[in-house]
């Protein structure tokens, strides 16, 4: 076994405890401290497959950032454990068999998939650095690009909007009283 | 070429002043209204006027060609409108007396609020758009379409007040009456379609066979029965009563001076075919002197001063149809326009005096107005003498004249020397239920429950065109006075003999006989009624034979057995089928329907657990799918 | 014929068919989560864990294909994933404002 093989095996372990991790933990904030520790693990998988500027990403924006708005959103909102519930036992059980047949599906997929060649003139050295992604994203992807950022554009005022004071619990009970009485 | 564009003018002037009423009827103001509604119709009286000094000078008829309508294989029909003599003459009726008339509503209606003002002169300037579609129709499609809508414009100013349930009634009545007639004429064109492919009048008399033969009679029956629809003769004529329900000026234009005469139009139209089908025209004439008499004898017993009226115009159309069911078009026509002269006249006339007398329609609480509407009074004894046929008003010479030329048709058999016989009972009859109504109308001391006591006289746009009509109904009978005597001054003849043709038969020189016995038992017959009546110097006659009364009040239970025959079988009928047809099939289908798709829904619902988990799951699931296809494509491939 | 599943990674190689196994064992682990957990911050999370699968398989073919669209795919798919995830937070946020819920089974007012 290479190195490279053996940091994958380790990566590739971790990668799974973490996300064992995401669907067993009884309270969020350990779930998301889960995710992070898989998209660390999968940064490394993706330095390995020369995706350097895209590890760098993973790292930065997607375990840093985005997981710290989770962690914030958990933190607001406080502790929340789940409780027995009585509404749909029998899902339990159906998600585990649908999600194992799933995946031995896709097992049944990967045995004897067949690889194309990758382009030979492409050296592999190369793929993923960043002067690479900037042409890409400047020139051929410009578009995409663009339209991405008007993707986050919508996204943020969304989220401003949904996220406008003003609207409790109280007060929209208040509000709903006022309409009766004036009704 | 101008004069083609004159004749599309003549008859587009009242349909844009239709559409401008109708699309404007809420928001125009009555000034408008008032300049409008008349206005068209006078505009299109000019244009009539131009027609009618071209046909004096030429004479020869114009087929005014506008372009082709349909063509399709071999069926071609151009949009076509025929000026000839005839047409023009009734132009001339239509737009002139019309015009008088709707001259005469602009003050009549003036108590409706401004929506349904605007809405009479719209029905009113349809109503004149129509009628001139039918006389200027030169082909049988426009004559179906001016003849259905004259009966739709009657049809909505019957029902013109149509909150009050009898005018609805009396409308749907009139129209349903009126489509028997229209259907007879539209089974009339297809077999004059299907034998002679022809559409236009100059192609179907051109492919005309040269002597009688079946399929002729069938036309000509068919023709009949339409023409006696529209002008309320035996025995299709309950619905003329009954459309007094409408606004009187209504009752003047439609129901006496134009559209009721359409029958006679028609038949007048249509001589060449009737020319040859000796039955069908014969029987036209039978039934014209037969609802001349039977509408003559229930006109004594009528107590309504419209209803009265509505009777004598029956009689009178009867012997228009007399007149040119014996061949005798001329005398029918002059008749025509007689009549339009004088009942238009009756008719405003009665119409000023119910204005006066608070909407109040029964004679009998009249009484006395002679010194209180003089000038009404005179106008209507004028019109009333007219009716009964006095010398030297209009009536007298178009009356006779039929009757002069029903009484020396040489015919072995005697048949029009019985329809002169009949004619000149009604004549008599006439004058004695024309007295009857102006002595107790007008005559005598005012009656104890008279609606009001000191009534007013009509403002002058009422009253002017009652003087021009009297006017002409005494100068009228100047145009042809020859009834009864052989006087070489024939100007309607002369004038509609290119259309028509001449009289076919000369006059015995003995018609003065008659015509004299006619004139003194008529006027005989109008003074009687002034001893039964106002004086009462005799016993009612009535008294006498009691069933009598009761068989004319009754109007010869005409509505009754045809609501037995009619009504109540078809609403047999339309039980069964609401019982068997209706409720299960018709309205099960759709309940059906509506019962599947609700139990459909609700189970479907089931689905809709509000779970989000459920949805996500039903996802995966359908991913699972996805994957187990691509899995066996695989396989097998 | 050589076997072009065979990734060069450095000095060695790595197989493709491993990366992919991993990818699909994060993505069913998401999955259930998805499925079987009741809150909401965790089901948003376990979606991000699928994404993360599927950055993974795109990563994985860009390397194998030397291609780089693979991998601007990714930071598109990464953006998104910033997109839906503050949307669907702020949706939380709100939600938990107005009422008092920690479990999604208790949002089936749209029940039919």
């Amino acid at each position: 076994m290479s190195v490279p093989q053996a940091i994958f095996w380790v990566m590739a372990v971790l990668a799974v405890l973490g996300g064992l991790g995401v669907v067993a933990s009884r309270q969020p904030i350990r779930s998301v401290l889960s995710l992070v520790a898989v998209m660390l693990s999968l940064s490394v998988i993706f330095l390995e497959l020369s995706a350097q500027f895209v590890f760098a990403v993973q790292v930065i924006v997607y375990a840093g950032a985005v997981m710290v708005l989770f962690l914030f959103v958990v933190a607001l909102l406080g502790p929340m454990r789940e409780r027995p519930t009585t509404h749909l036992r029998f899902q339990w059980g159906l998600s585990i068999l649908v999600a194992v047949v799933f995946g031995g599906f896709v097992y049944a997929l990967l045995q004897g998939v067949g690889f194309r060649a990758p382009e030979a003139n492409v050296a592999i050295d190369t793929l993923g650095t960043v002067e690479q992604i900037g042409t890409g994203l400047f020139t051929t992807y410009l578009y995409p690009f663009e339209l991405t950022s008007i993707l986050l554009l919508v996204a943020a005022v969304g989220a401003i909007y949904l996220s406008r004071g003003g609207r409790t619990a109280s007060e929209v009970h208040r509000r709903e009283e006022e309409e009766d009485r004036s009704a | 070429m101008a004069l083609q564009a004159v004749a599309l003018a003549l008859l587009l002037l009242p349909a844009a002043g239709a559409l401008i009423l109708a699309l404007s009827a809420l928001s125009i103001s009555r000034r408008v209204v008032r300049l409008l509604g008349p206005g068209v119709v006078w505009l299109g009286f000019l244009c009539t006027l131009v027609l009618f000094v071209d046909s004096l000078q030429s004479g020869g008829p114009h087929d005014f060609s506008y372009w082709t309508w349909i063509r399709s294989g071999a069926f071609s029909l151009p949009a076509n409108l025929l000026v000839d003599r005839l047409s023009v003459f009734m132009c001339l009726v239509v737009t002139g007396v019309g015009g008088l008339i709707v001259t005469y509503a602009v003050g009549y209606m003036d108590h409706e609020n401004d929506a349904s003002y605007a809405r009479f002169f719209c029905y009113m300037d349809l109503f004149i758009f129509s009628m001139l579609l039918l006389v200027l129709a030169g082909n049988f499609v426009f004559l179906i379409m001016g003849w259905a809508m004259v009966g739709l414009s009657s049809y909505l100013l019957i029902g013109f007040y149509y909150w009050r349930y009898s005018a609805v009634a009396a409308a749907r009545k009139a129209f349903v009456m009126n489509v028997v007639g229209d259907i007879a004429l539209v089974l009339a064109a297809f077999a004059i379609f299907a034998q002679y492919h022809q559409t236009t009048y100059a192609g179907v008399f051109g492919a005309l066979p040269r002597a009688d033969d079946p399929w002729v009679e069938v036309i000509g029956f068919l023709l009949l029965v339409g023409g006696i629809a529209k002008s309320a003769q035996l025995p299709l004529h309950t619905w003329l009563p009954d459309a007094m329900e409408g606004p009187t000026p209504v009752s003047a234009l439609i129901h006496a001076a134009t559209m009721v005469t359409a029958g006679v139009y028609l038949i007048g139209r249509m001589h060449p075919i009737f020319d040859l089908a000796f039955w069908a025209h014969s029987t036209a004439a039978l039934i014209g002197a037969v609802t001349a008499l039977v509408a003559a004898t229930i006109g004594i017993v009528q107590t309504d001063i419209k209803r009265v009226l509505a009777y004598s115009t029956m009689s009178q159309i009867g012997y228009m149809f007399l007149g040119v069911g014996l061949g005798a078009y001329a005398a029918g026509f002059y008749h025509l326009l007689a009549h339009a002269f004088f009942k238009a006249l009756l008719f405003l006339g009665a119409g000023n005096v119910i204005h006066a007398m608070n909407d109040e329609q029964d004679m009998r609480r009249y009484g006395g107005l002679w010194k209180q509407l003089r000038p009404t009074s005179i106008c209507f004894l004028i019109g009333s003498l007219a009716l009964v046929g006095i010398f030297p008003l209009v009536g007298f010479f178009s009356k006779e004249l039929i009757l002069g030329d029903a009484f020396s048709k040489p015919d072995q058999g005697g048949f029009p020397q019985v329809m002169w016989a009949v004619g000149f009972l009604t004549a008599v009859l006439t004058g004695f239920y024309t007295g009857r109504m102006w002595w107790i109308a007008f005559w005598g001391e005012p009656a104890r429950d008279r609606p009001v006591e000191h009534p007013h006289e009509a403002p002058p746009v009422m009253l002017v065109p009652v003087v021009i009509l009297t006017v002409l109904t005494c100068i009228g009978g100047a145009l042809q006075v020859n009834a009864g005597f052989d006087i070489p001054w024939r100007q309607v003849e002369d004038f509609l003999s290119p259309v028509v043709g001449p009289l076919p038969w000369s006059p015995r020189g003995l018609e003065w006989i008659p015509t004299a016995a006619t004139l003194l038992l008529g006027g005989v017959a109008f003074l009687a009624a002034y001893n039964f009546y106002v004086s009462r110097v005799w016993r009612p006659w009535s008294a006498a034979v009691p069933w009598l009364q009761r068989l004319l009040e009754r109007k010869y239970y005409f509505d009754e057995i045809y609501d037995a025959v009619f009504v109540r079988t078809m609403d047999g009928v339309a039980n069964v089928g609401d019982r068997f047809l209706e409720e299960p099939v018709i309205d099960g289908a759709p309940t059906g329907v509506a019962a599947v798709a609700e139990a459909g829904a609700g189970t479907l619902s089931l689905t809709q657990s509000g779970y989000f988990r459920t949805y996500v799951l039903v996802f995966v699931g359908g991913a699972l799918l996805g994957l187990a296809v691509i899995l066996l494509a695989r396989t097998a491939g | 014929m050589p076997d072009y599943g065979q990734i060069q990674v450095g000095s060695g190689t790595l197989d493709a068919r491993l990366v992919l196994g991993l990818a699909v064992v994060l993505f069913v682990l998401g999955a259930v989560g998805v499925l079987i957990r009741r809150n909401p911050i965790v089901i948003l999370v376990c979606i991000e864990l699928m994404l993360n699968a599927a950055n993974l398989t795109l990563i994985m073919f860009a390397a194998q294909l030397h291609n780089l669209e693979g991998q601007l795919f990714t930071l598109m798919t990464m953006t998104v994933a910033a997109a839906e995830a503050v949307v669907g937070l702020a949706i939380l946020v709100d939600i938990f404002r107005v009422r008092d819920v920690d479990d999604v089974d208790q949002l089936s007012e749209l029940r039919g």
